[in-house]
This record gives structure tokens, C-alpha cells and sequence, in this order.
């Protein structure tokens, strides 16, 4: 309980203890948000980076776009685009189908930039050694080079996933009551922002702690064979 | 029985050419060992005897495998070079082991992917093949976890584990330090004396002379002068030869 000068509280437990049961479950769906996201983010993210590294023509010059488009404007702004603008050509996507959209197309341009540096991180030679024995271009990449450059892509993978949870508040301003939105709903209430705000941070918190901690224990496990 | 023949390989880098027309002919168990200087086209020679670097004119066979260069890259063209390729063991300067699989794994990877055999048949081969080369206690070790000449040795049974009709090695010693240097030669000439069909890449002369059939000198994308190792190192023909023999001593 932390006081202030005058004495009253300024950080009421009750308030919470109150308040926990709606923010987790709210937390509920910025969980959802996250990982629905994440994954077609990870599908859009290798393909788009396979497309920019085999220099597959006409979709090469599309993912191209995307990316540049993407990582060129602010979040927000797209999940406006999204939600607002696209009901004007006759597309109307519900806030959520709103939200992973967004979440995921931007989440999915850094993850391909994330994938294709570290499918070109993997030394030339391992590609050498793999078709001098007569596998295919194929066979090498799934083989060889991409379990490698999923290790070295864990970092990276790990940063863009925790950016992406953070991300997911955004849409609260399209109303999908997330734990930002919820947050407000019951400040809204109970008018104690203060109390609300740092409880809604230490969901957060906590929620990014667990995934770094499991993204760090999945890059010890895959980097066994570096230990001498 | 010529195992391998190469006619009038060609092959530029951009407009710099790095082999002019270079004619190779290597008899069953034979053991040719290739010298010459730094930038001499004998490294691009190798690799364009498996299309690591694909050659811009000429004609290369290995066994029956047949390749004309010049052809369009279709799908049918791509399976002749994997053909090749299946019956040439190519050894890297700088071994290029898979560094997330263990020793045993690596010689695995071949057999598994390329004739699908077994797991059980390609473990049983590669442990015979690691035995063969002096590994058969590390065969659980990751490559960082064994040294340059133990790794090369790896990287050897994993070339062989296709079972391939001739070996090439790309300076497989250079990388090594020199007390690590003999344990790879000593694995490749108990290969020649099996009657392995061989083309080496390397500055080891006493090696050469020991082991090579024929030491061929290359120099300026060209065969120089070519012969017994005996002969070529203690009687050149060739200024090139006595140079760079000189130089090297």
C-alpha cells in the first residue's frame, strides 16, 4: 500500500481485488490478439521472406511493397485504415477481424525482414555441402539451412513478439475490449486511473516476462550443439 | 576405365577467366594431386567438376554421368547435376560440417535424404564410416566440440557416405593446424590404397609425392605441366613448374 503526503491512499487493493477478474479477462483477449497474430504473422513473415530471397518475380516486387509500406507507417495509422477506411470500398471487418489483421500484416513485415536475415546469416558454405551431395535446393533449405537460421532468428523472434503483445493495446481504440480498453472501462467507474494503469502495466509485465523467459529457454535448448 | 574426363572446361568470373579450356582424364584408382599458386584456377577446377560453380563451356563426365554446359537450367538438367554430384564426395577446405548435428548425424544426413534409406541402415553406415576415419568414440560429438583434424575426418566419412565413385578435396588440409594436418592425410592415402579414384587440391608436397599417381601444375587457368611426382618435382619441364616449385620449398 503506498500512501501520500496527505495520508489517503493513492493505490487501493480493494480496488484491485475488485477490478482483477474484469482485467483478466480482459487479458484473455490480449492474449488471443497476440497469438492469433503472431501466427499469421510468422506465415506472411517466411513466405514473403523465401519470396525476397529466391527473387521470385512480379511477387518479389510485391513483398517489397508491403514491407517497405509497413515498416514505413505508424501502426496506428493502419489499424485506422483497416477499420475505418476500408468500409468506404465495401469491406467491413469487426473490430477484432480488424485488430489481427492489422496486428498481423505489420507484425508479419518485421518478422520477414527478421527470417530473411537470418536464412542469409547461415554460412555459404552449409548450401555447398548440402547440394555437393546431390540434394535439391529444397531439400537443403528445409534440411539444413532453415533449422539453422531458426536459431539464429529466436532473438529477433523473441523481440517482435514481445513489441507485438505491447502492440496489441493499440486496438483498444477500435473498442475490442482488451486490457488497455478494460483498463478504462473501469477507471471509467472507479476513477482511480493511477491504481488501474499500473495494474494493467504489471499484467503486462508479467505476461512478457513468462514469453521471454520460455523464448530463453528454447534458444539455450536449440543452441545445445554450441556448448563445448 | 576413365572415371573422369573433362574437355576444354571454360569458366570466367564476370570478364576476369579463370580456366582456359582445361582437359583432365583420371583413370580407376587413380590419385591425380593438383598444384599451383594462389589464383591459378585449380580451386574453381574442382568445383566446377561438381557445378558448384556452374563452367561456361567444355564437357565433364564422372562415371556414366555425362554434362555439356550451355544447356538450359531445367528440371531435367538439375537431376543430372544431382546425379553427378550423388557419385562425387567433395571435401571442403573449410569443412562445412552441419554444425546442429553430431558427428554421427552428419554422415547420416546423406544417406537419409538422397537414397532414403533407413534410419537404422544410415546409422549403421555412418558408424562403420566414422570407425573408418578414427572417430568411432565421437561419433555423438557436435562439431565445435571436435578439432579441425577431427572435424575434416567427419566431413570425409560424410563424403563417402554416398558411396561415390571419386573423391575431390579442396585444400583439405589448409585450414588445419600443422600438427593436426597429418591424421586427414593419413585418412585419404589409406583411401588410395583402397583404390578410391582421387582429385586433391593441395600445397602438400611431401604428400604428393608419396601418394599421387600423377601431380598435375596449373597456373593461369591452364595445366602447365603435369606428370609423375617424382618427375614434375625433381625435373620440371616447364619455367611456371621450377618457379613456383622453387617458391615453395
Amino acid at each position: 500500500m503506498i500512501e501520500s503526503l496527505e495520508g489517503s491512499e493513492v493505490v487501493d487493493v480493494t480496488i484491485i481485488i475488485d477490478s482483477l477478474p474484469s482485467l483478466l479477462k480482459a487479458t484473455i483477449m490480449t492474449l488471443f490478439l497476440s497469438c492469433i497474430s503472431v501466427l499469421i504473422a510468422l506465415v506472411i513473415g517466411f513466405s514473403t521472406a523465401l519470396i525476397r530471397i529466391l527473387k521470385i518475380k512480379v511477387v518479389y516486387e510485391i513483398a517489397s511493397i508491403y514491407i517497405s509500406v509497413i515498416r514505413g507507417t505508424p501502426l496506428l495509422v493502419q489499424i485506422f485504415v483497416i477499420y475505418y477506411g476500408l468500409p468506404q470500398i465495401g469491406i467491413s471487418l469487426d473490430p477484432i477481424s480488424s485488430g489481427v489483421m492489422a496486428l498481423s500484416l505489420n507484425a508479419g513485415a518485421y518478422l520477414s525482414e527478421s527470417f530473411r536475415a537470418s536464412i542469409l546469416a547461415v554460412d555459404r558454405g552449409q548450401m555447398e555441402a548440402a547440394i555437393s551431395m546431390g540434394m535439391t535446393y529444397g531439400q537443403a533449405m528445409r534440411r539444413i539451412i532453415l533449422p539453422q537460421s531458426l536459431r539464429i532468428a529466436i532473438p529477433t523472434l523473441s523481440n517482435s513478439f514481445i513489441v507485438l503483445v505491447k502492440d496489441t493495446s493499440l486496438v483498444s481504440v477500435i473498442t475490442v475490449t482488451e486490457l488497455l480498453q478494460m483498463s478504462s472501462l473501469i477507471i471509467a467507474k472507479t476513477f482511480e486511473p493511477l491504481t488501474i494503469y499500473l495494474t494493467a502495466a504489471a499484467i503486462y509485465w508479467i505476461l512478457i516476462t513468462f514469453f521471454t523467459t520460455l523464448f530463453d529457454k528454447f534458444e539455450k535448448r536449440s543452441s545445445k550443439h554450441l556448448v563445448r | 576405365m576413365q572415371v573422369i574426363e573433362v574437355k576444354n572446361l571454360k569458366k570466367a568470373f564476370g570478364d576476369n577467366p579463370v580456366l582456359d579450356g582445361v582437359d583432365l582424364s583420371v583413370n580407376k584408382s587413380e590419385v591425380v594431386v593438383i598444384m599451383g599458386p594462389s589464383g591459378s584456377g585449380k580451386s574453381t577446377f574442382l568445383r566446377c567438376l561438381t557445378y558448384l560453380e556452374e563452367p561456361n563451356a567444355g564437357i565433364i563426365r564422372i562415371g556414366p554421368h555425362e554434362l555439356h554446359t550451355g544447356g538450359k537450367l531445367d528440371r531435367k538438367r538439375k537431376k543430372e547435376i544431382r546425379e553427378l554430384r550423388k557419385k562425387t564426395g567433395f571435401v571442403f577446405q573449410s569443412f562445412n560440417l552441419f554444425p546442429n548435428k553430431t558427428a554421427i548425424e552428419n554422415v547420416m544426413e546423406g544417406p537419409l535424404t538422397i537414397y532414403g534409406v533407413t534410419p537404422n541402415e544410415a546409422k549403421e553406415l555412418a558408424e562403420s564410416l566414422l570407425v573408418k576415419v578414427g572417430l568411432g568414440d565421437r561419433c555423438d560429438h557436435y562439431p565445435s566440440q571436435l578439432s579441425g583434424g577431427q572435424q575434416q575426418r567427419v566431413a570425409i566419412a560424410r563424403a563417402l557416405s554416398l558411396n561415390p565413385t571419386v573423391m575431390l578435396y579442396d585444400e583439405p588440409t589448409s585450414a588445419l593446424d600443422p600438427e593436426l594436418v597429418r591424421e586427414v592425410l593419413q585418412v585419404i592415402k589409406d583411401l588410395a590404397e583402397e583404390g578410391m579414384t582421387m582429385v586433391i587440391v593441395t600445397h602438400e608436397m611431401n604428400f604428393a609425392r608419396e601418394v599421387a599417381d600423377r601431380v598435375i601444375f596449373m597456373d593461369g587457368g591452364v595445366i602447365v605441366e603435369q606428370g609423375d611426382p617424382k618427375e614434375l618435382f625433381d625435373n620440371p619441364k616447364e619455367e611456371r613448374t621450377k618457379r613456383f616449385l622453387t617458391m615453395a620449398e
